[in-house]
């Protein structure tokens, strides 16, 4: 996503005709200075609050810190705002949506990148689903660091726009946000070596080698075969829990360190069962991707009974690459999005689920980037 | 030629006094919420609504693609004349009025209401889906409230006898103040119509029409710059009248003890002002169905049985 | 209503029968989705016809980046998780590695982190009240009196916090074994200062939010959840006991310093938006209780039980697979987490985060329709998700 800059020396008509006006450079000037001073004592501010920085923007508009008293108030349409605060993590499938409310806004306009993440990407930097920094997608003027900034970080960042507003109105400043060409420390980030997806300079190459790389394990990620498994919670329950396993279900092992190995045909059953003994609450599952010889994926079930001495039941299932595990929703509701974001993330298909689409990656995102051969620290993950 | 002079006088004394309503009802929120407020922009931010009106200024005039170009110019227009417009047959002393018309009550009553048309209209051309909840929403509510509004507005035309505001006044005057005597229907009615002018004018706890926190900004989702300053402006007019209106019609206008004038009737109307946005940043909002049967069930049946009082009272009571 | 269904896609043309429908988009950027969450509304008129929620817009692969990192940098990563209480993410994170590793944790380890984290439920249920206010009674309005009434009282506690961590929020205070930062002198004092500040004005709360007509007329009935859909959903925390179900995982599995401090569990059985915030409010003043008991017994010690740990090869034993449950104020924040089968050694095979809030979006399609577009806001608000723990 470039930036566009072209956009980015809009003056009022009224402004305009005011400084043109024939002998009236004097008055222009003063009328100017007036303008300047209502335009950067009145920022209303547009909160892209995504995460984290969100809250502690908040509490800058709360009690303590006030921003109100510089005369700014949060306002919820982008159409009555002068100033972005983008408030934290932007993700791929968030970075569209900002560059829209961006261009909704009236010029003119300003952008506050608030905390790392909004910055560069933090530590979500490298990885598959977020944007290096809210730079890349839109023009930013003032940066607020930390992780989050203090409310008064915020504050003192607003008056830093202050007087950005000023210097720019006299023309001693750049009149646009800060771009790659403006600071070298950006161009990298905007001009990455490999270029992003969306990016029409995008080498297909690299694509393709991509493409190729998440389809097939990487030689140093096979691994030695899945590890030993059993219930992790000891007690009488679980004695109760195994002799079930055993003399319904079949299972032989009962693993120290990790829930018990089920047949995969057993699954639906054996939750119905558990859950009819009183496991009656949902709590996860967790899909796991074990590549090697041969290929398996695995899916293990938290359930729990509630009330005074809760117990956990769990239990594992395993099934060879590109078969389907039976899927609890019938028997669970609240396997319905659980399933979905492992569908999502794993790539593993759940039979009979009633609505198998992508949740956390957006509908047309390709690979599952919880496979462990989707590379997780390549310098520029593939598909975005 | 002393109604041209005082209507000249009257609004620009209206535009300079909202301006700085503004900025009151920013310090007392903020003091509410034991906050500052505005502290920069002059000596107690009191340039803050200045600023403010210089930026709306400059601001770019978007027209969304799809929006009723001439409509959704015309609305933000339409909604500040029409409020303007109630300020005519405002009294603010003895001979200070823009147009002291026999139907003084029916010519606020109706611009009041007549307010909802451009607020729909705004709602229909934005062609956002917010907005258009916004303007019905509006125009459920105007069209609910303003039956008790004109019943409880009636209580006090029925007692003095006419529509004028000047002579309601002057009713109070000789008589005493409708919200204290004759009491029983004069105390109800004036806090019936204090209820009532709050959700006329959008006050929270009945505030759907805009809703922040359920549809983003309601009617004006899509204005920009100044077309949305004269929204945000109508409505601080529209309090003000509505306070003002009140204080004329049950607290006796510019009447008061030592000097009657009209530091009494500013006094009054402000104290009206200050009590809607206490009210409204106290309370939380309203459903709207909720609203409806509020308006319907309760308000409309009881501003009735007042309307039946002050004919009894006229009747029987008075001479 | 009858049992509503879950509707899992929005088709306009299978309503072209039914009379005029809108669509309305709700979200992903909105004053009162409480960050980035987007639901497609189908609207006849102002009610409510069909919802399909879309989760993800926070999506950040923290579950990936795991893979890269080892057991204890994982910490300052799961903070930004549900970051209304960090230290409850901290806490079940390593919970789960010290589960794995048999690493014991000291008496004082645990009972410090039991405060912090009864603390952080004060504190990020203040901060729900006064959003879940924002939401009721708008930016303009009550509710944000509301707001900022508790954002006041929130900074206490988080004072508290940057007293002993040096952070407003993301401490990175709890690590492997134990806490790192020990409490500072004068600590039990500030703290008993700072509960009986916020116990007097929960008081005053009560009067502008649970015992005011309006809030009362706008929450009760709505959005109603049935103790079995609950279940069946993987509801926790407030939630699920507002639906009637007495569970609470700090009184049903102990860990930390609950089995030496009993816990009292608020239940309420309506299963609608009041019940959930009376649950929450008075969850609120029991915290405050629990505080107060865990500060004054606070027992002398180390606060860390493992070792330095110097190479990441030391964690090259590690391996099995552990989830551990433990009650925030959302409810139960899970990790699951398979160790070893992974040439790192150091770093999980595979961390699954089991957030409270996922479950709690999921049952937005289930009781959202045949409510108003304001009951969509209040319901929303009374889950109190947060998305950075829905999408991680």
């Amino acid at each position: 996503m470039a930036v566009d800059e072209t956009a980015r020396n809009y003056t009022h008509p009224l402004y305009d005709t005011l400084l043109a006006a024939p002998g009236l450079n004097v008055l222009a000037g003063s009328v100017d200075q007036l303008l300047t001073w209502g335009l950067k004592n009145s920022l209303w501010i547009f909160p892209m609050a995504t995460s984290c920085c969100g809250i502690e923007f908040m509490a800058a508009s709360a009690s303590r810190v006030d921003l109100d008293r510089m005369g700014t108030i949060p306002r919820a349409t982008p159409r009555q705002a002068d100033v972005m605060v983008v408030a934290g993590t932007i993700t791929v499938k968030m970075a569209p949506r900002v560059k829209k409310l961006w261009d909704q806004m009236p010029e003119p306009k300003w952008c506050v990148a608030m905390g790392s993440c909004a910055i560069s990407g933090d530590f979500y930097r490298d990885l598959y689903p977020t944007v290096p920094g809210i730079d890349t997608v839109i023009p930013v003027d003032v940066y607020i660091p930390g992780c989050p900034p203090n409310p008064e970080a915020v504050m003192a960042g607003m008056l830093r726009l202050q007087e950005k507003i000023a210097l720019v109105r006299q023309g001693l400043f750049p009149p646009h946000g800060s771009s790659k060409e403006d600071r070298p420390e950006t161009a990298k980030m905007a001009n990455p070596a490999v270029r992003r997806l969306l990016d029409p300079a995008r080498d297909a190459a690299i694509t393709a080698h991509q493409v190729t790389l998440a389809g097939t394990p990487s030689p140093d990620t096979v691994d030695s075969p899945p590890l030993p498994v059993d219930a992790s919670t000891a007690g009488s329950a679980d004695r109760d829990l195994e002799a079930l396993l055993r003399d319904r279900f079949g299972v032989t092992e009962f693993p120290k360190d990790a829930p018990p190995l089920v047949d995969a045909a057993f699954h639906v059953e054996l939750a119905r069962t558990l859950r009819d003994r009183g496991f009656r609450q949902y709590v996860t599952c967790v899909a796991s991707h074990w590549p090697g010889d041969p290929e398996t994926f695995e899916v293990a079930t938290v359930l729990r009974s509630t009330g005074s001495g809760s117990q956990l039941a769990a239990w594992r299932v395993r099934v060879a690459a590109g078969e389907p595990v039976d899927s609890l929703c019938g028997v669970f509701a609240g396997a319905d999005w659980q399933e979905r974001e492992q569908f999502d993330l794993v790539g593993l298909r759940f039979a009979g689920h009633p609505d198998l689409r992508r949740v956390m990656m957006p509908e047309d995102y390709v690979g599952h980037p919880l496979r462990r051969d989707f590379a997780s620290d390549a310098p520029c993950a593939p598909w975005r | 030629m002393h109604w041209l002079l005082w209507s000249v006088v009257i609004i620009t004394v209206l535009m300079t006094t909202t301006a700085w309503a503004l900025w009151l009802e920013r310090k007392l929120a903020a003091r509410m919420g034991s906050r500052l407020g505005p502290t920069m922009v002059g000596r107690h931010g009191l340039l803050q609504p200045i600023a403010d009106l210089l930026k709306l200024l400059q601001k770019e005039d978007i027209l969304p693609e799809a929006a009723d170009g001439a409509l959704f110019n015309l609305a933000p227009i339409l909604t500040a004349v029409f409020a303007i417009a109630t300020v005519a047959v405002v009294p603010f002393g003895e001979g200070v009025i823009a147009a002291d018309l026999d139907i003084g009550v029916l010519w606020v009553l109706a611009f009041g209401g007549l307010m909802v048309i451009p607020v729909w209209m705004a709602g229909w051309a934005s062609n956002n889906k917010f907005a258009l909840l916004g303007g019905m929403r509006a125009v459920a509510q105007a069209v609910s409230y303003e039956v008790p509004l004109v019943l409880a507005s009636m209580v006090p035309v029925i007692l003095a006898g006419s529509m004028s505001m000047t002579d309601i006044v002057h009713y109070q005057q000789q008589h005493s103040w409708i919200a204290l005597w004759p009491t029983l229907p004069g105390l109800p009615a004036f806090l019936l119509f204090l209820l009532a002018s709050l959700a006329e004018s959008n006050r929270i706890p009945f505030d759907i029409p805009e809703a922040e926190s359920e549809l983003v900004a309601g009617v004006s989702t899509e204005y920009t710059g100044m077309k949305f300053g004269l929204f945000y402006m109508a409505e601080y007019i529209h309090t003000l009248v509505s306070s003002a209106i009140g204080a004329a019609l049950f607290l006796g206008g510019w009447s008061g003890p030592f000097a009657p004038g009209l530091h009494w009737m500013l006094l009054k109307t402000l104290g009206l002002f200050v009590f809607i946005y206490v009210v409204r940043w106290t309370l939380l909002r309203f459903r709207q169905d909720q609203l409806m049967r509020l308006a319907w069930v309760w308000l409309v049946p009881m501003g009735l049985v007042l309307v039946f009082m002050a004919a009894v009272v006229v009747v029987w009571g008075g001479a | 209503m009858s049992a509503p269904q879950p509707q899992h896609r929005i088709e306009l043309a299978v309503h072209e029968g039914e009379g005029d429908l809108m669509l309305v988009n709700f979200g992903p950027q909105h004053p009162s989705t409480h960050g980035v969450f987007r639901i497609k509304l189908l609207l006849d008129g102002e009610i409510v016809v069909k919802a399909v929620p879309y989760p993800g817009f926070l999506h950040r692969g923290v579950e990936k980046l795991a893979e890269r990192l080892t057991f204890t940098q994982l910490g300052p990563i799961v903070d930004k998780n549900d970051y209304i209480a960090p230290m409850t993410n901290e806490q079940a994170i390593f919970m789960a590695f010290e589960k794995l590793l048999g690493i014991e944790v000291p008496r004082r380890a645990r009972w410090m982190r039991t405060l912090f984290a009864e603390l952080q439920r004060v504190a990020s249920h203040l901060l729900w009240l006064g959003t879940f206010a924002l939401d009721l009674g708008g930016a303009l309005g009550g509710g944000a009196t509301v707001f900022l009434y508790c954002f006041r009282e929130r900074e206490l506690v988080l004072d508290l916090f940057e007293e002993v961590t040096g952070a407003r929020f993301h401490y990175n205070t709890h690590t492997m074994g134990g806490n790192r930062h020990d409490l500072p002198a004068g600590y039990a004092q500030k703290v008993h200062a700072t509960l009986d500040v916020i116990a007097a004005r929960l008081v005053e709360y009560e009067h502008l939010t649970s015992t005011n007509r309006i809030f009362d007329v706008r929450t009760r009935g709505v959005g109603t959840i049935s103790s079995e859909l609950a279940l069946g959903l993987g509801l926790t925390g407030p939630v699920l006991r507002a639906s009637g179900v007495d569970h609470d995982l700090r009184r049903d599995a102990p860990y930390g310093a609950y089995d030496e401090v009993p816990v009292n569990v608020m239940t309420e059985t309506s299963g609608d938006c009041l019940a959930r915030a009376l649950v929450r409010i008075r969850e609120m003043t029991e915290s405050i209780r629990l505080a107060r008991a865990l500060i004054d017994g606070m027992p002398e010690g180390p606060i860390c039980g493992a070792k330095a740990i110097k190479t990441p090869t030391q964690f090259k034993a590690a391996s099995g697979q552990v989830y551990v449950g433990i009650e925030t104020p959302r409810g139960e924040l899970g990790t699951y987490v398979i160790a070893g089968g992974n040439e790192r050694g150091a770093a999980p095979y595979r961390l699954k985060i089991r957030p409270p809030s996922y479950h709690a979006m999921s049952v937005l399609p289930y009781v959202l329709p045949g409510h108003m577009v304001s009951d969509v806001v209040a319901i929303l608000g009374s889950l109190d998700p947060i998305m950075g723990e829905v999408d991680r």
